[in-house]
């Protein structure tokens, strides 16, 4: 893997001209919270910005996604028309390394069994660039699923700010070519750099609150029924937040806008499983009747489903939900419940 | 010490079988943050805190249990207690199946203003009161919160610092000694038309429809909401502008004359939209119109919208 550098007062610079050439994604800071926008001047990016409030998922899997129009073209036929692009190419610039592990952690839902061409487009034209952390939040736990803040898996390229550089970590082809498209990064002497990266990463390391999983897999496999689903279950309010707030959450509703006049628009959105109507059919059956069986679901699927079908963490330590749930439902306690087979 | 009162209280109702389970707070991820505990034996009332945190209102999980017939035991404090006069009014749940522990409360800190200045991050351990000041005891050390200065913004306007209903007291009763100004509303009614609109675009532009606001609201207790309708499909699932619009008008309505201005919408929204500003809009313009009280305050007061006055200046509806 290629290794160079960028000098911390070029950084800027070199974002300015990727801006140039390509629609920047970068985190903001909008009315107090933290998000990934498009930024038409890369002074309004944030580079210590902790975590956003919403994951960088929208840009692969938007919350609201246009399939395609239906016409109506006489009584007996509609004509489809689908989309000839679904997006141009993008820069997403400042993902950490949790956020960069759940891209990865999506790819195999939409581009394996099922190849999803609006996600597969999105993110063949995405140039990631990741950012090592600097500092741990209370809520974070990326150790626990071997995730390191200032790991690279998932980005094209990643930065580490180490003193007055980042080093710059080319880590796929798709990274070799923004690099070649926009010059400025230095290929040599990373050696120190490349030493020091491993000195945050155990500095950052230390400061997350340990969460040991080993053997939560285990429980679930052996155990659909245990106390703990009810025990947690109580507290939820049903709501979608942490869904909605999971970087690696991909569950999507299909509908129509119709206003009846012969031509409709099919769309995708977002939807949750901890909505009571998730799992609702016709004729009213509802296999997940109660918020006990939603719970046991949404954290089976975190942590046993995820892995079983991929091989791949369902979560990957972020915090987000731990943050913003209402009524403090939080998946370390859980996990420290399911090892003590509660 | 109200941690005491609050397990021995909730002790003797397990053990006199005057509930069946009792709903309260327990500690939660860090010192600022609590979480709503399910009591049903005597073995876990150990798990009860009281905490100046204690933000959460506990009275709609009520709604979790509406065909059951047992008695819950609910901790509330003033703002909360409407939340049961709701409930109760709405016949929701019955009176007699709530045993409402009522909680006297001066104000609850705001986690994020605090987090702002103090370190939240330990456990919490303990609290107490000295004189003006809050001393939260954590496991990563003590740390000393000039109570008046870091509230929850509902808490400064605060017309009922007692439980409007209880069946147990904890505590002496607080006259109160705030008033509602509905500055926030004022502020808002001040704006021009095109202000007013840029102003909630922006808001609703940010709603990621994850209907916490509607799950968490003791006036939202319909069986069936409206907003859970495919066909016909009142309000589209798309998140944007104009269906999330659409949600927010049309719950600010759908809970009109029944919103008790807990403030919960706001608190768990993660997007920091003030839902609860749209509804004491609504509080502020029924008030003059009707000379009503805030819903719930006064358990004789009916619903706004729903009852009929020989004396409401129209004759029809």
């Amino acid at each position: 893997m290629r290794k160079g550098y960028i000098l911390k007062d070029k950084l800027f610079p070199w974002l300015e001209a990727i801006r140039a050439k390509y629609p920047l994604i970068a985190p903001v800071q909008e009315d107090g919270l933290s998000l990934f926008k498009e930024v038409e001047k890369v002074s309004d990016i944030v580079l210590d910005y902790g975590i956003t409030r919403m994951p960088p998922k929208d840009l692969f899997f938007p919350q609201t996604e246009k399939m395609f129009r239906i016409k109506n073209k006489n009584n007996m036929a509609v004509e489809l028309e689908t989309p000839e692009k679904i997006t141009d190419e993008q820069v997403l610039f400042g993902v950490h390394s949790c956020d960069l592990k759940s891209i990865l952690a999506l790819d195999p839902v939409f581009t394996t069994r099922f190849p999803d061409r609006y996600y597969q487009e999105r993110r063949d034209k995405t140039y990631v660039i990741g950012l090592s952390c600097q500092k741990a939040l209370p809520t974070c736990f990326c150790t626990a699923y071997g995730i390191t803040p200032t790991a690279y898996e998932g980005a094209d390229l990643h930065l580490t700010e180490l003193g007055d550089k980042y080093l710059v970590e080319v880590v796929t082809e798709r990274g070799e070519r923004l690099v070649a498209a926009v010059p400025g990064v230095v290929f040599e002497g990373t050696e120190s750099l490349e030493a020091e990266k491993e000195k945050l990463t155990a500095k950052v390391a230390a400061e997350i609150k340990p969460v040991d999983i080993t053997g939560v897999k285990e429980v679930l496999d052996a155990n659909f029924e245990l106390p703990l689903w009810e025990k947690w279950a109580q507290k939820c309010l049903g709501c979608g937040i942490c869904t909605y707030v999971c970087p690696t959450c991909h569950c999507f509703d299909i509908n129509d806008f119709n206003r009846g006049d012969g031509v409709g628009e099919r769309f995708r959105c977002w939807d949750s499983c901890m909505f009571s109507d998730f799992t609702r059919m016709a004729g009213g059956h509802n296999p997940r009747p109660s918020k006990k069986e939603r719970v046991r679901n949404r954290f089976m699927h975190k942590l046993k489903y995820h892995l079983d079908r991929y091989n791949l963490v369902g979560c990957v330590g972020c915090g987000r939900c731990v943050q913003r749930c209402p009524e403090n439902i939080d998946i370390r306690a859980i996990i420290s419940d399911i090892k003590g087979g509660v | 010490m109200l941690k005491e009162k609050i397990k021995s209280t909730v002790s003797s109702l397990l053990e006199n079988k005057q509930v069946d389970f009792v709903i309260g707070y327990g500690a939660g991820s860090d010192a600022g943050t609590v979480r709503p505990t399910f009591v049903k034996a005597v073995e876990e009332v150990q798990e009860l805190i009281w905490s100046p945190f204690a933000v959460n209102n506990l009275a709609k999980y009520v709604m979790d249990h509406l065909y059951e017939n047992i008695k819950i035991g609910v901790i509330v404090k003033g703002c909360d207690s409407r939340s049961v006069v709701r409930l109760v009014q709405d016949k929701v749940f019955p009176r007699e199946n709530f045993y409402v522990i009522g909680v006297p409360c001066k104000g609850i800190l705001d986690k994020n203003k605090v987090a702002r200045d103090f370190d939240l991050s330990g456990e919490f351990v303990d609290f107490v009161e000295q004189g003006d000041n809050v001393v939260v005891k954590t496991t990563k050390g003590d740390i000393t919160i000039p109570r008046e200065k870091y509230l929850m913004d509902k808490c400064y306007r605060c017309e009922t610092p007692t439980p409007v209903v209880y069946d147990v007291l904890l505590g002496e009763e607080i006259a109160p000694f705030r008033r509602d100004n509905y500055e926030d509303v004022k502020n808002l009614e001040s704006l021009s038309v095109e202000e007013k609109s840029k102003y909630w675009d922006k808001q609703f532009e940010k709603c990621i429809r994850c209907y916490a606001c509607r799950n968490v609201c003791s006036a939202c207790n319909c069986r069936d909401c409206v907003f859970d309708m495919a066909e016909p499909n009142w309000v589209g699932k798309a998140a944007n502008l104009s269906e999330n619009t659409a949600f927010h008008l049309i719950r600010a309505w759908h809970v009109a004359g029944r919103c008790v201005d807990c403030g919960e919408c706001s608190r768990v929204c993660p997007m920091g939209i003030p839902v609860n500003t749209l509804n004491r809009k609504l509080i502020k313009d029924m008030k003059e119109l009707f000379s009503v009280e805030t819903p719930g305050k006064n358990p004789e007061q009916g619903a706004v919208l729903g009852s009929f006055r020989t004396d409401d200046p129209e004759e029809f509806m």
